[in-house]
């Protein structure tokens, strides 16, 4: 601890010169351009480019030097919860979200606090999960979706309210919690409530005047392309498909993916059908919203294995030749390839397990449909256990791609189930309303098998696992950050620890003991020829309450500190 | 202004009132807009006299009658409403659980306050103010329908799992020929606590 502070304070020294770039004046505007191809030194939405890397090519942080690397500046945020924004960051200004609906500003080199937006929610208001996932960013201001369903604009240079929009109405069980992906001026976003009998959809605003420009429901209305899989009247109307994760863009086609989660209540067997686009990826116009293609990763959908995750796109080989691909590690504990057509459809190439799983007997190699075991499929009056359990092999921490070694980087849970019953119960607007309560959820896990998260690395050509790191001791709940420096930084355990990996070894570089939990993504940015990595660190919602059952199933500590508070890292020279 | 939005309802009104008496001119608006949510009958916290309305089930917006919950849990969700049948659902923090526990095994704290064997408590999670909807079977105990903290509904509320920083606060009850009546207004904090 000790050196861990000399080491502080002597990197506080060194960047001590830095000049803030904050300066209201100095606001760079986001233009469609900058988006398309963002500046190394920025980190303008929450994975970084549209592709959904998670990437940066910033190297002056590598393996060599990441062993030197220390606190320059920190910030609390004041809040309690769980923290799973990245800080965005703009030619030397940074924006992080938080729970309760707040952002905070402040210069990205000097850590100077510059403005905060704290939303007031309505009197009487919760969310199942209270939190924000980022902030997106267009022209001189920034678009911040709040727990409350609405979309709010604020001035990038003050935080002042430019425009509010509501998006839902959250008395019916609407929540949100994505960070918003900007396409050419519009302002998309989604929707949670998959819990709660909502209708998903993804909506798109107008930026500058905060004016709906089109709003496409994940679920069709009868009549509508894909209504036939809801095969018992009204069903559909509360059937899920939220769509509570940013999507990626491809500005080549001007196709928008965008994941879609669980269907509602969560037995199948209440809404026989297929139920698209439940647990899908649908590809959307990016200037209408209309549905181009999809692709339903299990049909039926009845484990909680949302697929609100939008895949990758990188460039894959199908059939021996290089071709337009989307790559995916997906909930329900698959890794999956598939191919991009020029026309917004999406085809199954191919899709190995990347942590065991009992429910799907075999995947059709031409459709990607997967024969599912029965007796693994849990119904209304029907007790069965499913693994990986709910929280899935992955959860909605992103995993990230690195271009230069063509490797995907996967943070993956194992060795753990549920065993549900569904009932049939009365939906009350806003309430939970999945068919189980959560004393019955039966969360169990494999006391044997010796670890339970996981940092994995795979070929993205062949499909072969490279390396991967087991924790004995906890779940992993970390988004990955990968640069061109060939390291990769992750939190996501409960004993605090935000880590450098060297990317192609799996070998852990450093490690830095933090205030709380990570579960937000980290990001990297560069200002006056500095390169700074940064994450929020504050531990709170699903990993938090798992690691309440894993305290009585296993004896872990089920106090892990809560507490905001963003880091910001340099190499000490 | 009082920031009214999520905990102390009750008590964040009364100053807000405070401060509309003693205010000038360009205060008067914020305090104005809290009382004026405090004069109607939908959002006033429950009131000596009220009863409770199930919220859901065959009997949805039907008083409670004790006998009508099932012995031993689960709760039901109710909004109470005055005696001219005005539910008082404005705000969800009056969402009020009632469980029949019987009389065997209460603090007596608890018992002074139920009635015919029912006891009835804010229905809002003071970990982060979600509906307290959901019932243990195997501990007897209400749960939070967001991160199931667990509330034991014959000892106060006290909190027995998860992340839950205090007890729901309580709501007195009488019996009236088996209608719950409610006796007095909430003991304790309603809606989100800071630890």
């Amino acid at each position: 601890m000790r050196k861990l502070l000399t080491g502080t304070s002597l990197g506080m020294l060194m960047i001590a010169g830095a000049v803030g770039a904050a300066n209201g004046a100095d606001y760079t505007p986001v233009t469609d351009a900058r988006l398309a191809n963002p500046e190394p030194q920025n980190w303008l939405m929450t994975r970084g480019n549209y592709q959904g890397w998670s990437y940066s090519p910033l190297d002056q942080i590598n393996t060599s030097n990441v062993k030197n690397l220390v606190p320059v500046w920190s910030v609390s945020t004041g809040v309690d919860s769980g923290h799973e924004a990245p800080p965005i960051v703009n030619n030397g200004v940074m924006f992080v979200s938080t729970p309760y609906s707040q952002v905070l500003a402040m210069d990205a080199a000097t850590g100077e606090f510059l403005w905060r937006y704290k939303r007031k929610l309505p009197d009487g208001f919760s969310a199942l999960h209270n939190t924000s996932r980022g902030v997106g960013l267009y022209g001189d201001k920034v678009f911040f979706p709040t727990l409350d369903a609405t979309l709010v604009a604020l001035d990038a240079k003050t935080g002042k309210v430019a425009w509010e929009a509501k998006v839902a109405d959250w008395k019916d069980g609407y929540y949100m919690t994505m960070a918003p992906l900007i396409v050419k001026g519009k302002v998309l976003v989604g929707v949670a409530g998959g819990e709660f009998g909502v209708r998903g959809f993804v909506e798109a605003f107008d930026a500058d005047s905060g004016k709906s420009a089109w709003k496409t429901y994940t679920i069709p209305a009868p009549g509508e392309p894909g209504s036939e899989t809801w095969e018992k009247p009204d069903t559909w109307k509360t059937g899920g498909a939220s769509t509570w994760m940013t999507g990626n863009y491809d500005p080549a086609t001007n196709t928008v993916y965008w994941g879609t989660g669980n269907g509602s209540p969560w037995f199948g067997d209440q809404r026989p059908g297929d139920n698209l686009y439940t647990s899908s990826t649908v590809a959307l116009d990016g200037d209408t919203g209309k549905i181009k293609g999809h692709f339903q990763y299990h049909q039926n959908e009845s484990w909680d294995w949302d697929a609100m995750n939008a895949p990758m796109l990188v460039d894959i080989q199908k059939n021996g030749a290089t071709t337009p691909g989307l790559l995916t590690p997906q909930r329900n504990g698959y890794l999956y390839w598939l191919a991009r057509n020029s026309d917004g459809s999406i085809s199954y190439v191919n899709s190995e397990a990347y942590v065991p799983q009992n429910v799907f007997k075999s995947i059709d190699p031409k459709t990607g449909r997967p024969d599912v075991d029965l007796a693994h499929k849990p119904g209304t009056g029907k007790a069965a256990q499913f693994c990986p359990g709910l929280w899935g092999g992955k959860d909605w921490p992103y995993e990230a791609y690195n271009p230069k070694m063509n490797m995907v980087f996967i943070p993956s849970n194992e060795n753990h189930c549920n065993n549900l019953e569904g009932k049939v119960e009365e939906r009350i607007p806003g309430q939970w309303w999945t068919g189980v309560a959560i004393p019955d959820f039966h969360f169990s896990v494999d006391t044997k098998a010796g670890f339970f998260g996981e940092l994995q690395a795979y070929y993205v050509d062949n499909g072969k696992r490279a390396w991967r790191d087991l924790y004995s001791n906890s779940m992993n709940w970390g988004s990955v950050l990968a640069t061109g420096g060939d390291l990769l930084f992750a939190g996501g355990t409960n004993d605090r620890m935000f880590r450098a990996y060297d990317a192609k070894t799996g070998e852990e570089l450093w490690h830095f003991r933090s205030n709380s939990g990570i579960i937000a993504p980290p990001s990297t940015f560069e200002v006056n020829g500095v390169q700074y990595i940064a994450v929020a660190s504050g531990y709170g919602v699903d990993p938090a309450f798992q690691q309440t059952l894993m305290a009585d199933l296993v004896g872990w500590n089920a106090d892990v500190p809560q507490g905001g508070v963003v880091w910001v890292f340099a190499v000490q020279k | 202004m009082q920031d009214c939005d999520l905990h102390r309802l009750e008590l964040c009104r009364r100053r807000a009132m405070l401060g509309a008496a003693m205010a000038l001119a360009p205060w008067l608006i914020f305090p104005a807009r809290a009382q004026n949510q405090a004069n109607d009958p939908t959002s006033v916290p429950p009131q000596p006299g009220d009863r409770l309305i199930f919220l859901a089930g065959p009997k949805k917006g039907k008083p409670i009658r004790s006998d009508e919950l099932e012995l031993g849990g689960p709760q039901a969700q109710a909004y109470p409403a005055d005696p001219n049948g005005t539910v008082r659902d404005g705000t969800r923090l009056n969402l009020v659980i009632a469980v029949r526990v019987g009389s065997d095994g209460l603090n007596e704290e608890t018992r002074e306050r139920s009635a015919d064997g029912v006891v009835a408590y804010s229905g809002v999670c003071t970990h982060q103010a979600c509906p307290v909807s959901m019932w243990s079977k195997d501990k007897k105990a209400m749960v939070c329908s967001c991160h199931g903290s667990t509330y034991d509904p014959k000892d106060g509320a006290e909190v027995i799992f998860g992340p839950a920083p205090q007890p729901l606060a309580a709501l007195p009850l009488k019996s009236e020929n088996g209608l719950l009546i409610v006796a007095g207004g909430f003991v304790g904090r309603v809606g989100r606590q800071s630890n």
